[in-house]
């Protein structure tokens, strides 16, 4: 192929390499705002009294907006549930709380008002913890729950009502009972992650504005122009059309920008203001904005002496923050995969969202899939040593096939994990059961090697849908709502475009969204788009191409099979001189060289699962990922260091191979903090390291001395070209590679709490010592 | 009340008056309207505001503006001439060396600076100075390979 499977130019490096981008915090509109907002102090609190009074007397003070504001409005928000107020109403459920905000001349002017607004709050009973938060006597978050689910627009989630348990998903084969019974032994065990950042450097950052008309704009970083598009006509009670939103290219998302977060008060504030206003996060109320959810997953694994491995039950509970968010979405895709890539004939899978009074959360990089993964892959490597034999033949014996038939009943297409493990063992020099062997007495610096796969799905039924625009001079564009956020869309839509079309690489552009112009599209999330947005793009090029074979057809007196589009012309196979330009069809069709031909595709695919059974179809396209590590552990000082690691990805038809590679290097990188060192860390519901001092990213020292990426590439047959996405599949399966090279490092001895830091090593080799 | 103050930016020199409190990134984001420089922590931790003050790489987050009097700024906006990228620019497009890009302008001037500090670092020298430029979309082993090939190594 011309294009498609080519490391052509990025598109939008020229302008990034220059500063000339512009990213949602450097947009200036006319007389425009800045906004500032009060947050609580207070984990969980009723809101006695506020008083703004103050601070809109301030000289430059516009608008104020409180719980007031929010009159003739659907005040509740949220993708799968409305629990979410635009401002706090009545209640504070964490620190951080937007409960005002403030639009100013000024940054300065809105912060001073701020400080002015006097505010009453009645602390109340909170609870953090997530076995806490589910007893029957913890302080419950949302009193409504007691009885009801109202609110719940996304039914598939089984929501509950009465404690703090938001949602509850259960998936099984096989009988467990059973399977546990013929087992020759048992393993049992929990796991823990807590909280991380998504890190993207670009804060999350917004400008509003209403038009005369009483149309609304908003220009933000969002992953999301779609779902944000809808969720603000449904509180401000208008059409989508009346909603417009425009996405400028977006510094960094990882899931951090999936979902509504400045949009609605933002737009609330702005409205009453009358003039734009513009708001961007300072880093600390990043952190109390969004993160990943913390989690606890207990496993326990029966197999027999031969290495047949017969059950697995998994039980893991997410802990979401004080609002659903997708929470629930994320605990049902993290239900069904929770036994791993594996065949195992008797199966009971059950994952928990549950609310506690600390910050939201919401999707974040290999969703839902990175906290059962650590438990099952670090517990295969337990199993293999027990039984004194090869994870990677434990591994192998077990891992699903293609058309293996899954735990949700269906059957699995492009299965490429066996391709991913075995060349990622191979790459890191995988040498077999000797690698668990003990080390040697009286080192120091210990090394070992560690090896992790992962499966996960994509969201699954969606659309995405394309338009693509033809010029009478043989140049197009392709209108999207997918999001370009690093990832490589502009270039990789393109690419699918002008293969489709026959047209030279430079004579594609990709648009960005803008609801007005560009049509629906589910999110930019899940690593969805190559595989949906690319196949609406293609097949809207096909709509194109075939309009003008069609003309063509005529005008040449051809059959449509026998025409072939290449470099902006038409011609009959076979016969040069019969041909036609784009121009000259439109001339054909139109009468004239001016003119837009248009193409349209919308995607939709099938599936979903019962919420009951659990049974169905849980994902249009799966990823399969592997990542091997080699680390040097400092057992005096319990310091790790990553010297080597191969992350690989079945990306089934790599569109542009070196952006995949970045994919995984991103990937691997973001693993390997919240494998060592990413955590937030609460006191009482009080943040206490929001900053990237006290939370450390990886950097450059931290980044393995020898990295490889690899794609394996096993053809999915309803993707573009056969391509799936790889933007997320690497990383589940980094923390635990990294955790079973430590363990095989030091004979066995094993952290099950993220993240591995040099404190818990040095106790384990002691508890270990002791026990000896 | 501003203060007046002399500097040179981008081979200009501007007499300009600054507020005591206000950064230098402020003032050239915010007065000048050169958005290259981007503010990711405010505490000089994630070197996405790095400028170069007399060649060397400083975080413009942490830096009063009335610290630039006298002094030669240098912001991505300044780099290149007639229209031509600088090698380092030339280096990162090449090596494709960002994903979202947002880091991107503060890790040019970072390699910018180790490269007029010392124009033919080793890998460890390189991965030690740039380690204060924080690049979450992970795009390290690129910017690492333009930095190898711009050292001569």
């Amino acid at each position: 192929m011309a294009l498609v499977g080519r490391d052509v130019t990025m598109v939008g490096g020229l302008a990034k390499v220059t500063g000339a981008v512009n990213y949602a915090p450097d947009l200036q509109f006319p007389r425009m705002l800045y906004a500032k907002a009060l947050r609580s102090p207070y984990p969980h609190a009723n809101i006695l009294r506020i008083d703004t009074a103050k601070a809109e007397k301030l000289p430059g003070v516009v608008a104020v907006i409180t719980q007031d504001d929010l009159h003739g409005l659907n005040p509740y928000f949220g993708p799968v549930v409305d629990d979410q107020p635009v401002v706090a109403t009545e209640r504070v459920r964490h620190v951080g709380e937007v409960v005002a905000l403030v639009a100013g001349e000024s940054r300065e002017i809105a912060e001073e008002a701020v400080g002015l607004i006097e505010i009453d709050y009645e602390e109340l009973p909170a609870v953090f913890d997530i076995l806490e938060a589910i007893k029957p006597d913890a302080p419950v978050l949302h009193a409504q729950r007691k009885e009801t689910t109202a609110g719940v627009h996304r039914e598939e989630f089984n929501f509950q009502v009465g404690g703090n348990v938001c949602s509850v998903y259960h998936v099984e084969d096989g009988d467990i009972k059973k399977g546990f019974l013929e087992a020759d032994e048992i393993i049992e065990n929990t796991y823990t992650l807590p909280p991380v950042q998504h890190g993207h450097i670009e804060p999350h950052a917004a400008t509003a504005y209403w038009e005369p008309s009483g149309k609304l704009v908003l220009h933000t970083a969002t992953q999301n122009p779609s779902g944000i598009q809808e969720q603000l006509a449904q509180i401000f009670k208008l059409p989508e059309n009346q909603v417009r939103v425009i996405v400028p290219l977006v510094g960094g998302g990882y899931g951090g920008k999936t979902h509504a977060r400045l949009e609605p008060a933002l737009a609330l504030l702005a409205r009453k203001a009358r003039r734009p206003v513009q708001w961007v996060l300072t880093r600390d109320e990043v952190f109390l904005t969004g993160r990943r959810y913390g989690a606890l997953v207990k496993i326990k694994t029966g197999f027999k002496r031969d290495g047949r491995i017969l059950a697995r039950q998994v039980e893991a509970f997410y802990e979401i923050g004080a609002y659903a968010l997708n929470g629930p979405v994320n605990a049902k895709t993290g239900c069904y995969v929770s036994s791993g890539p594996y065949n195992i004939p008797n199966r009971s899978l059950t994952t928990y969202s549950v609310y506690t009074n600390l910050p939201p959360t919401g999707p974040f990089r290999g969703v839902g899939v990175s906290h059962v993964c650590w438990a099952y892959e670090s517990e295969m490597d337990d199993i293999a040593r027990r039984l004194n034999v090869d994870p990677v033949e434990l591994r192998l014996k077990h891992l699903v096939r293609e058309r293996d038939i899954f735990v949700t009943g269906e059957e699995l297409i492009s299965v490429g994990v066996t391709d991913c493990l075995c060349r990622t063992a191979e790459a890191i020099g995988w040498k077999g059961k000797e690698e668990q062997a003990v080390p040697p007495e009286k080192k120091n610096l210990l090394r070992g090697k560690g090896l992790a796969v992962a499966i996960k799905s994509t969201t699954t039924p969606t659309t995405s849908s394309a338009s693509v625009r033809l010029n009478a001079d043989g140049s197009a564009v392709l209108l999207t709502s997918s999001v370009e956020i690093g990832q490589g869309l502009l270039t990789s839509m393109a690419q699918i475009v002008g293969e489709e079309l026959g047209l030279p690489f430079e004579r594609v552009t990709v648009s960005s969204p803008d609801t007005d112009v560009t049509p629906y599209d589910k999110s930019t999330s899940s690593s969805r788009t190559t595989f949906h947005m690319g196949q609406a793009a293609q097949q809207a090029a096909r709509d194109v191409k075939n309009q003008l074979l069609d003309v063509a057809a005529k005008k040449l007196e051809a059959r449509i099979e026998d025409l072939e589009l290449r470099d902006g012309s038409v011609s009959v196979r076979g016969v040069p001189d019969k041909k036609m330009s784009i121009a000259e069809i439109f001339r054909t069709r139109f009468g004239s060289t001016v003119g837009s031909m248009f193409g349209g595709y919308c995607f939709k695919t099938a599936g979903g699962l019962d919420p009951e059974t659990g049974k169905g179809k849980a994902a249009a396209f799966w990823f399969f990922s592997a990542c091997g590590a080699e680390v040097e552990v400092d057992v005096e000082t319990g310091k790790v260091r990553v010297l080597k690691a191969v992350t690989a990805a079945d990306a089934g038809h790599a569109i542009h191979p070196k952006q995949c590679g970045l994919q995984n290097e991103g990937s691997l990188l973001s693993g390997m903090g919240s494998a060592l060192f990413e955590e937030m860390v609460y006191d009482n519901g009080q943040p206490i390291n929001s900053n990237f001092l006290e939370y450390m990213l990886p950097s450059l020292e931290d980044h393995p001395q020898e990295f490889q990426s690899i794609l394996v590439e096993t053809p999915h047959p309803d993707g573009p070209f056969g391509a799936k996405g790889v933007g997320e599949a690497a990383l589940p399966p980094v923390a635990p590679a990294i955790g079973n090279a430590i363990a095989n490092a030091l004979g066995g001895v094993r952290i099950r709490d993220l993240p591995i830091k040099p404190d818990k090593l040095v106790a384990a080799l002691q508890a270990e010592k002791e026990n000896r | 009340m501003k203060i007046n103050i002399s500097t040179t930016l981008n081979d200009r020199t501007l007499e300009v008056s600054v507020y005591p409190n206000q950064t230098l990134l402020e003032f050239l984001r915010d007065d000048l309207c050169l958005k290259g420089s981007v503010e990711g922590c405010g505490v000089g931790v994630c070197g996405s505001c790095t400028v170069l003050v007399d060649n060397r790489p400083v975080s413009s987050c942490l830096m009063l503006a009335t610290d630039a009097a006298g002094k030669r700024i240098t912001t991505i906006e300044g780099l290149g001439r007639n229209g031509a990228l600088d090698p380092v620019q030339e280096a990162f497009l090449k090596h494709q060396a960002f994903q979202c890009g947002y880091c991107t302008p503060g890790m040019i001037m970072a390699v910018k600076g180790l490269l007029l500090n010392n124009p033919h670092p080793t890998e460890s020298q390189a991965r030690d100075y740039l380690s204060g430029n924080l690049c979450r979309c992970g795009t390290y082993v690129e910017v690492l390979a333009a930095v190898q090939e711009l050292a001569g190594r």
